[in-house]
This record gives structure tokens, C-alpha cells and sequence, in this order.
């Protein structure tokens, strides 16, 4: 309204320009007259009355929204609320306020709007069409986070202007009319007290709320809130020194430093917020959003470091946090935005703090498997996640997450043994500690075991690591790629709680300690008393298995043992027995004395021949013997020596050159105990002959004639040979010393002319040369073994090969002037790369040395006699099938199991097909009839 | 061949009536895997002796059930022709019989048409000291000698004697090969 029509308005009183008023006021309506009535008489009824009292309104009706219509102005900041006192409040607008608010003008109920209505719609109007523009072009398009506390402010100011602008004339013309008749009425009836009072305060309350309402619609809700509870996110992060990797920088990043300072404002900011009704529900929903994140943010930014030094908790620090430090911030704004007192219940805290453990816990959980490889410096978080399986559905998650880790980090083919074995190991110390009975190892190692159970290596690698010794053995041996876990060797030596086997605890009645499993077990869960890793290792597999695996091993290693007293092969054995029981481990036990006895009566016998020779058991070639005949039961309770079962034959040593002082020591084994022996037959050295049969006699003599079957190829032997220009000395194998005896040996007969032939290449520095047929035929030896010693001699630089398959012996080392300077030789003489085969040679020989103890490829072509057998029988009986059908058969019915794959099985049948025994068509196989 | 169909019943008979003593009556869990270490050493030596014209072999991994193959021995009617039979062991194994049918059809005087064969052996003369082994060459010797004085299948009993040829006839229109497809 301009200044004139103010003028104007305050002589004659017209409608409110703004207003149109529905009747005028110079034509009232007088109302019809009834038939039969006088016409226009002055009395005129009773809605005359009525009549009046509509006019009158509708005149104190334009008076009033005339002095209460708000400034059409729109919005902005400097002249906002100024207009609004200009209006002069005379005494018709007063009659008029009263008449219409208390007087008779007060809109009846649900007919005629009042006055207070109005004015709500006036309000309205005004700010959606001059202050709603203003909010939209803070809210309209996305908040960035940078200007998010800024938007919330200037929004809060805005609305707060206004709201100012909207109360005042509603405060100070409106409410003031209807407090006053509350009052009077208050006076004249107290009946009518408590209404009257509680209507003004309605009407302020219902004004103030229409108006919350109006703004908080104006702004978009979801954005607002967002935008709100980032505010907060952002200003809790400051608070609490949150690092939060966005990079999108802080809000005034340099009050980083004032915390009271900030949170003062972040309070304001909110009462600001809750004064124009933009608190309550929809900010304290934001608020919760964003201590929920900040609670996320401050875990991850404060205690994802694990303390590897001091190896301790963080959980309890995390509980002071969230009692000292999150949750008077959450009081202090729900105070605010709930505009009462709000004291936060210790059961709130406690129910703050088992949150923040969980997301510890869950954030540790995911990281579980590192902790296990670092245990156990990692304690502190393993201890971590200890607290945080209290919180319901803990366990489950744990043991998800880590099994979903472990079978992509650890069980691949990438892995390997050793390192799975090391980390089972791990995980078995630390889920002792997480929880100490053992459910949630069971279920966490449950993968581990079966993949290692896959492992064609697991068992080796175990009993190997077992018979290590951690303490004399080099530390270069464990890497993480040996063969030997240094895990299970250290685990080896720590004292053993007893190892009280197979007892089934649930049927000892008188147990007065018997506790019920845990509710959560699997129903093969066994409670393991001890933290024992020895045991769970030797539980990957059924006793019986491992026991086949350790004698294997054990023999090996006995048959190659230095040490003449045995002892490290005693103790380990002894433990081992402490723990999988005596019973079980009585073949060892024999293949650990036979070793011990053969030396005795190896020194009896030797003695006897030489008693005046020190007892040197310097050159040892130990040999097994197997029973030549099936003729008795090795082991019956009638038989005082069963030990011994009837045949025992023993393996000469054999010492070379000087033939007058050697000393041949035998290693009598008991065959019937002792895993399956290599028993590749030749013929040794004729003085090494002569002494097996002495021994022999001598043996028979002391052990009553008892016979002994030699095993040749198992032996081993000291042997110094003198060449031309140099003397050889070397341990060698049994074979490989026949081998180049054999050299020396005249050619049996007169040597085929091809082979002469290989001389005249020679030069003058060669001696003998012999060719491989004739070396097999010589000793009657496997072509393959003749070669691997062959080869092994080349590595030694004692022959050379100088055709194929024609080997010489190199009397004088070529010069190796002569063999470094090219061209020099130009005789053709390849010494140069004769040198270097030979030495890639001798290290692919070393390889080569094969054990004493037949491995399981040896044994396939053992025993596919007996496989064959099977599997003819198989097919004969139960019709056709497909390979891996009879693999799965195969693998019921051998006796000691069938430790091969489906591709063996097949190649066995390809076999027979070719033999024409079987048939087959596409992947089915069938007795051929 | 007669020491296989008619053992000396005396020692056996001692034997198996003292083993049934002493074996306890309960306790169906051991016995059992008694059973299957006793069927696995069996399978074991059939294996390694693989004595022609018998075979067997279980069916599945409890060992309880296997199935048998006999051929014809020659110069009786059953030359050429081979048979399947199936064996089912007791838990009481050894010291109850298998129970053997023949599988495949066959004409013979003392076995009936369902397979079920009239062998004392394997009734009132078991002892424990038979094996698959044996009772499987019992068997191929009865098809060679069956025993007419107590025939299941009266007809053949009295063709056997009478009218070899015939005999012949029946045998082969009765034998019928296993569906199993040639390979």
C-alpha cells in the first residue's frame, strides 16, 4: 500500500484494496418480507437481526484484514519487516480486531472463516509468492558440500525474518484481543477457565504450527535433510578429529581447531533451525543419519590401526569414546532439537557402544585373514573381534567373511602346502584365543582341512616338518617355499599335555566336570582340551593314513641316517607317540630297532672278523631286506622274534679301491614292518660279493640261521678313485659304485667292433669307456639306473660321454685354460659344453637320487597286476562303466585305499583294451568276451 | 572237485558251532565291520589267485552284496555259457552262509527257476571256513555234477540221465546273455 491510500483509508474506510469485501456497505441487505407482512414495516423480523450483524462484519472483516494484509513486497533481506509498523492501528481496527476475534464477528464454527484464518492464508500467500523464490534459489538445484552449512544458515535467517515478520502483527494485534478474553473470562467464570486459556493458546499454537508447516514444505525434504545431516556429519567429524578421505576439504577448515567453539555453533545453527520448526522429527532424523555415519567414519579413521607393539585392545578406548565423547553430543542436540530436557539413558549407551563394537568388529572381521597371517602381533585385533563376537549374529558373519577369505587368498593352487599348513596353524592359535571352545575354529578351518586333505603333499610336509629338527636345521631351509614348515617343527618341541585318545568323554558317567557341548557345535564337534596344533594336524587325516605316511617318511629317513645312535629319530618318535598313540606306532618302533640292532651286530660280526681293528663304523651301506618268502605269518604270539620275520636280508656296503681294509655293515631290517623297499637287484662288486657272503655266514652263525636277502640298491658306500691325474673321493650310492666299478672290470666277453669305435674318437687323456647296453648286461641293472649313475659320474667329472650312450672315463682333467679359450681345441673335442652338461648334470642327478622308500609312482607300477585284476574282476561282475566309476570303486574296495586319480585309471584301462581283455566305446568300458 | 561240493563235514561243523559260541550277540557295529574286513581279505585273495571261469566283485562300498560270474565249465552242457549270480551276506558272516541266487536263467536240476540253488553248503553244511572263493567253485562243479538224487527242477534231474540232448536243448533255450551291449 502506497502512502496515499493509507491517507486515504484512515479518513473513509474502504475495503482493503487487496480485499473486495462480499457485500457493500451502502446497500445492506434487507432481507425479503414474509407474505403476508407489512412490507418494509421496521420491524422486520427476526433476520433483521441477522442482517445487521453481516453487514457489521463484513465492515469490521475489512477493516481488519485491511490493517493485517501483510507487505506485498518480495523478499529481501534489508527491507523485510519494516512495513509492517507504518500501519496506524486506530481505534476501528481495534473495535474492528475485538469484534471479529471475541465479539459477535467470530466466524461461526464451520460456516464463515475467521479471522485467525485468514490470516494463516495470508501468511501463506505472502510467502509462497515473495519468500518461497528466495528459499528456491538456495534449494533448487543440489547443495554442494562446501556451501551446505551455508545454505542451512541463510535458509534459517530467511526463515526466521519472516517468521518474525508473521508473528508480529498476529502477537501483537491478535493474540493480545484473544488473551484478553481469556482473562475476562477467566474472572467471570471459573467453570469456563481452562477452555478459554487453552483457546488462545491454540490459536498461537495452531498459528505457529500452520507456519512450521508452510516452511518446512517449502523446502525439498530430502534434500534438506541430507543437507542437514551432512552439516552435522561434517561438524561431529571436526569435533572428534575425524579424517575423512573425501577430499572434498572441511566446511571453514580453519576453525578445525576450536572445538567449543564449534560446537557452539553447530548448536546454534540447530536452535536457529528448530525455531523455525525445521527441528524436530525430520532434523532429528537427520541427526541419527548422521551420527550413524560419523560413528562408521570415526572407527574406521580412529581404530582400524591395529597396535602391533603393545598388542592390546582398542575396544575399551572405543567405549569411553562413545560414552565420553559421542553421546553428550547426541545430548546436547537432542536438547535442542527436541526443545526439552533429554538425558541419555545408560541403556542408550550401552546400546551406542555395542554399534560402535560391531562395526569394529565387522570392519576387523573383514580383515581377519591378515590378522592370521600376522599373528601373533595382530593379538590386539584378534582380541578386538573377541569382544565383538558377543554381539548377536557375530559368529555367523565371522565365520562367512573368513571362510570367503580364506578360499580366495590362501586356497588356490598358488599356495603353497607349506604356507596353508603355517597359516592353518595360525588360525589354530588364533581362534583358540578368539574362542577358547574351539566351535568356531571347527567351523573356520573346516575348508582349510579338506583342501589340505587334497594336497597330495599335505602329509609329507607334515611328518617331515615333525622329524625336523628346529634347532640344528639352517633356517634357510624354511622358507616359505620349502618343503618343511617351520610352524610344525617349533610345534614339535613344546611340551605335550597328554594326549588322552579317542576317549569318548559323553560316556564317562562319573566325569564330575562333564559340560554339555556348546549350543552352536556341529554334531561331529569334538572339544579339544589342550591347544594342541600337533593334534589338529594329525587329525587332517585318519591315523592309520599318517601312520602309512610316518613310516614311509621315517624309513627314508632312517635308511639315510648319519647320526648311529638314532637320536633324533627317537625322540621325534617318541612324541609322536605320546600323542597318536603307542598301539598304533609299533611298525616305527621296529624299523627305529632294527637300525639300532644292526649296528650292534654289525659290530659283533665285524669284531669277530677283525678283532683287533678299532670298531670305525665309518663306511655304512645300510640295505633292507624284505622277506623273499610269504611263508610264515610275520607276526605271531608263538614266535619270540617276530621282529624278524624268517628272511631277513640285509644289503652290503661296499668300499672300493683299496679292497684290503673295507668294511661292510649291513642294516637288517624287518621287512614286514617296513614301508615298501626299492629292490632293483645287480650285481655289486665282486670283493663287495665276497664280504655280503662272510657276512652272511656270520650272520647265519650269530642268528641261527637265519637268512638274509640283500637289497643292493639301497646301500651306501665310500669310495676313493685314483685316475690319473687325481683321487676321487666320494659317499655314493650302492648302484653308482657298481656303476663305475664296472669300468675297471675287463668286458665280459670280447666286446662288439660298434663299440670299439667309441675309442678311436678318443684322445690319449681317455681311459676305459664302456656303452650302456654293456653296462646292463654287466651288472644285470635297470637301464634307467645305470643311466642315473651314469650321469651322476659325469657330474663328478669322472666320465664323460663322448657318444651317446658311450661313456669314458676322464683319466686327466682337460685343462681348463684350454677348455675356456675357444677354438683351441679344434680336434672336435666338445670338453667346453661337456663341462657345463656335465654339471647341469650332476644337479639334475641329485634330483634324481631316488629315495630308499618306494613312492607312490613306483608303487602304481608295483602293484598294477593287482590293479588290473580289480578292475577286470570289476567289469566281469558289474557290466560296463565309465573310468571315474571305477576309480570310485576302485578307491572302496583296494585294500590300503587307491591313491591314484581318474587319469591312471583310465590309463590302466587303455591298457587292457590294447590286450584286448577289455573293450571300450566313448567313455565306457566293458569285458571283452 | 567232490572235496569242493562235499567237504568232510566233520571239523567243519565242529568249527562253526564253537565260532557261534563265542561270538557275542549284539554289538552289530563291530560285527559288521568284522564282516567287511573279512569280505575285503576275501576279495583280496580272489583277486591274486583270479582262478578262471569264477569271478566276483561287490557291488558297492558296504561289500555286503556282490555279484559273481561263472562260466560253464567244459564238456557239460554248460560249456560256453556263463552265469551271473548275486551273493548277499549276513552281518553274522562267516558264520551264517551267503545267501547265492543265480541271476541268470539256467536249467539245471538243482536249481530252481527264481535262481535259488539246493547246495548243502550253502544250508546245513556251511562253515566258516568257506570263502566266496569256494562256495563259487562249488558251484561251477555242480553244474558239471548235480545232485539227482534231491532235485528242485524234477524234469532235468530225469533228462540228465535220459536224454542228454535234449537236456542240451533246454539248457540253451533257457540261458539268456546279459543285455549288456558288447564292447
Amino acid at each position: 500500500m502506497d502512502h496515499q491510500s493509507l491517507v486515504f483509508a484512515s479518513v473513509f474506510p474502504v475495503p482493503a484494496l487487496s480485499h473486495t469485501t462480499p457485500t457493500p456497505i451502502s446497500t445492506p441487505e434487507l432481507g425479503f418480507t414474509a407474505p403476508g407482512q407489512s412490507f418494509g414495516g421496521p420491524f422486520g423480523g427476526a433476520s433483521a437481526g441477522g442482517q445487521h450483524r453481516e453487514v457489521k462484519r463484513n465492515l469490521a472483516w475489512s477493516t481488519a484484514t485491511r490493517f493485517l494484509s501483510l507487505p506485498k513486497l518480495p523478499y529481501d533481506e534489508g527491507h523485510l519487516g519494516a512495513g509492517v509498523v507504518h500501519i496506524h492501528k486506530g481505534k476501528d481496527v481495534v473495535d474492528a480486531l475485538e469484534y471479529l476475534l471475541v465479539g459477535e464477528g467470530q466466524g461461526e464454527e464451520g460456516k464463515e472463516e475467521s479471522l485467525v484464518d485468514w490470516y494463516t492464508n495470508e501468511v501463506r500467500i505472502h510467502f509462497v509468492s515473495y519468500v518461497h523464490p528466495a528459499l528456491r534459489s538456495i534449494w533448487d538445484n543440489e547443495i554442494a558440500c562446501q556451501n551446505a552449512w551455508g545454505a542451512l544458515e541463510e535458509t534459517q535467517q530467511i526463515l526466521q525474518q519472516v517468521q518474525q515478520l508473521y508473528l508480529q502483527p498476529f502477537n501483537s494485534h491478535i493474540l493480545p484481543i484473544l488473551e484478553h478474553e481469556s482473562a475476562n473470562t477467566t474472572s467471570s467464570t471459573i467453570r469456563l477457565d481452562t477452555t478459554a486459556e487453552d483457546q488462545h493458546m491454540f490459536a498461537s499454537w495452531k498459528f505457529q504450527r500452520d507456519l512450521h508447516g508452510l516452511f518446512a514444505h517449502a523446502l525439498p525434504p530430502q534434500r534438506f535433510s541430507k543437507t542437514l545431516s551432512y552439516v552435522l556429519y561434517n561438524a561431529g567429524c571436526r569435533l572428534f578429529r575425524v579424517y575423512v578421505d573425501n577430499g572434498l576439504g572441511f566446511v571453514g577448515g580453519d576453525v578445525l581447531d576450536d572445538v567449543p567453539k564449534l560446537r557452539e555453533s553447530i548448536l546454534q545453527l540447530l536452535r536457529g533451525l528448530q525455531s523455525v520448526g525445521l527441528g524436530e522429527e525430520q532434523a532429528q532424523k537427520a541427526f541419527a543419519h548422521a551420527m550413524d555415519k560419523l560413528m562408521g567414519s570415526f572407527i574406521v579413521s580412529h581404530y582400524m590401526k591395529v597396535d602391533w607393539f603393545s598388542r592390546k585392545p582398542i575396544i575399551n578406548h572405543l567405549r569411553q569414546w562413545v560414552k565420553d565423547g559421542f553421546s553428550p553430543l547426541v545430548r546436547q542436540v537432542m536438547e535442542v532439537l527436541a526443545d526439552e530436557p533429554h538425558s541419555v539413558q545408560a541403556s542408550d549407551v550401552q546400546q551406542w557402544q555395542d554399534m560402535a563394537i560391531g562395526r569394529l568388529g565387522r570392519a576387523r572381521v573383514e580383515n581377519l585373514f591378515d590378522f592370521i597371517i600376522n599373528w601373533d602381533k595382530s593379538l590386539g585385533a584378534i582380541l578386538d573381534i573377541k569382544e565383538y563376537l558377543k554381539m548377536p549374529g557375530a559368529k555367523v558373519n565371522l565365520s562367512n567373511s573368513f571362510s570367503h577369505q580364506v578360499s580366495r587368498r590362501l586356497l588356490h593352487a598358488g599356495a603353497t602346502t607349506t604356507f596353508i599348513l603355517n597359516v592353518y596353524i595360525y588360525v589354530i592359535r588364533a581362534f583358540n584365543e578368539l574362542e577358547p571352545n574351539g566351535v568356531l575354529l571347527e567351523r573356520a578351518a573346516r575348508p582349510i582341512r579338506r583342501y589340505l586333505k587334497g594336497r597330495e603333499d599335505t602329509a609329507r610336509i607334515v611328518i617331515s616338518s615333525l622329524l625336523t629338527d628346529v634347532e640344528d636345521e639352517n633356517a634357510a631351509k624354511f622358507g616359505p617355499t620349502s618343503e618343511i614348515s617351520h610352524e610344525i617343527a617349533a610345534e614339535m618341541q613344546k611340551p605335550i599335555a597328554s594326549f588322552a585318545q579317542e576317549q569318548d568323554d559323553d560316556l564317562n558317567w562319573s566325569d564330575m566336570n562333564w559340560q554339555p557341548h556348546p549350543m552352536d557345535a556341529s554334531p561331529d564337534y569334538r572339544k579339544s582340551k589342550v591347544e594342541d596344533v600337533i593334534w589338529f594336524l594329525l587329525t587332517l587325516y585318519d591315523r592309520e593314513d599318517f601312520i602309512n605316511e610316518l613310516k614311509q617318511i621315517l624309513g627314508d629317513y632312517l635308511l639315510r641316517g648319519h647320526d648311529p645312535e638314532y637320536e633324533k629319530e627317537t625322540r621325534l618318535l617318541e612324541l609322536i607317540k605320546l600323542r597318536l598313540g603307542d598301539d598304533k606306532l609299533q611298525a616305527c618302533e621296529v624299523m627305529l630297532r632294527d637300525v639300532l640292532e644292526s649296528n650292534r651286530i654289525n659290530a659283533s660280526i665285524n669284531g669277530e672278523k677283525k678283532p683287533d681293528e678299532p670298531a670305525k663304523p665309518v663306511p655304512i651301506t645300510p640295505s633292507p631286506h624284505t622277506p623273499s618268502t610269504n611263508q610264515a605269518q610275520p607276526r605271531t604270539p608263538a614266535a619270540p622274534q617276530a621282529r624278524y620275520p624268517a628272511p631277513i636280508t640285509p644289503i652290503a656296503a661296499l668300499t672300493k679301491k683299496p679292497p684290503a681294509d673295507h668294511t661292510l655293515n649291513a642294516q637288517i631290517l624287518s621287512s614286514f614292518f617296513w614301508p615298501p623297499l626299492r629292490e632293483d637287484n645287480f650285481h655289486v662288486p665282486a670283493p663287495i660279493a665276497t664280504l655280503q657272503r662272510e657276512y652272511e655266514a656270520r650272520f647265519e652263525r650269530v642268528k641261527g640261521m637265519r637268512k638274509l636277502r640283500w637289497l643292493p640298491s639301497l646301500g651306501r658306500t665310500k669310495i676313493e678313485l685314483h685316475l690319473t691325474d687325481r683321487t676321487v673321493e666320494a659317499e655314493v650310492q650302492t648302484w653308482q659304485a657298481s656303476v663305475i666299478y664296472a669300468f675297471q672290470q675287463p668286458l665280459p666277453s670280447s666286446p662288439p667292433p660298434a663299440n670299439r669305435r667309441g675309442h678311436t674318437l678318443n684322445s690319449k687323456d681317455q681311459g676305459e669307456s664302456r656303452t650302456v647296453p654293456q653296462l646292463v648286461e654287466m651288472l644285470e641293472m635297470d637301464d634307467a639306473l645305470v643311466r642315473n649313475a651314469l650321469v651322476f659320474w659325469v657330474g663328478m667329472g669322472v666320465l664323460q660321454e663322448v657318444q651317446p650312450d658311450v661313456y669314458a672315463v676322464l683319466e686327466t682333467l682337460p685343462k681348463p685354460s684350454a677348455a675356456d679359450i675357444t677354438a683351441t681345441d679344434t680336434a672336435g673335442n666338445p670338453t667346453t659344453s661337456t663341462a657345463v652338461v656335465a654339471a647341469a648334470a650332476a644337479a639334475a642327478a641329485a634330483e634324481l637320487q631316488p629315495s630308499g622308500v618306494v613312492s607312490t609312482t613306483e608303487q602304481l607300477a608295483q602293484n598294477k597286476p593287482l590293479y588290473r585284476q580289480f578292475v577286470v574282476g570289476m567289469l566281469t561282475n558289474q557290466g560296463n562303466m565309465p573310468p571315474a566309476r571305477v576309480l570310485m570303486m576302485l578307491k572302496m574296495v583296494v585294500p590300503g585305499g587307491f591313491p591314484y586319480g581318474v587319469e591312471e585309471v583310465r590309463a590302466l584301462l587303455e591298457e587292457l583294451v590294447e590286450e584286448g581283455k577289455v573293450g571300450g566305446v566313448g567313455d565306457v568300458f566293458g569285458v571283452r568276451k | 572237485m567232490d572235496s569242493l561240493s562235499n567237504p568232510p563235514s566233520m571239523s567243519n561243523a565242529d568249527m562253526a558251532t564253537t565260532e557261534a559260541k563265542i561270538s557275542p550277540p549284539s554289538r552289530s557295529a563291530s560285527s559288521n565291520a568284522n564282516v567287511t574286513k573279512r569280505l575285503q581279505t576275501e576279495l583280496m585273495n580272489l583277486m591274486m589267485s583270479s582262478t578262471p571261469g569264477i569271478s566276483a566283485f561287490p557291488n558297492d562300498e558296504n561289500l555286503l552284496k556282490w555279484t559273481a560270474t561263472i562260466d560253464g565249465p567244459a564238456d557239460t552242457p554248460y560249456a560256453g555259457l556263463s552265469f551271473k549270480l548275486s551273493f548277499d551276506f549276513p552281518t553274522t558272516y562267516p558264520l551264517t552262509p551267503p545267501t547265492v541266487l543265480f541271476k541268470t536263467p539256467i536249467y539245471h536240476p538243482n536249481i530252481d527257476f527264481s535262481g535259488r540253488i539246493c547246495l548243502d553248503i550253502l544250508k546245513d553244511k556251511w562253515s566258516a571256513i568257506y570263502n566266496v572263493q569256494s562256495v563259487l567253485l562249488s558251484l561251477q562243479s555242480l553244474l558239471g555234477e548235480p545232485n539227482n538224487s534231491s532235485p528242485l527242477n524234477g524234469q532235468a534231474a530225469e533228462l540228465w540221465d535220459s536224454d542228454p540232448a535234449e537236456y542240451q536243448r533246454l539248457v540253451l533255450a533257457r540261458h539268456r546273455d546279459d543285455e549288456e551291449t558288447e564292447l
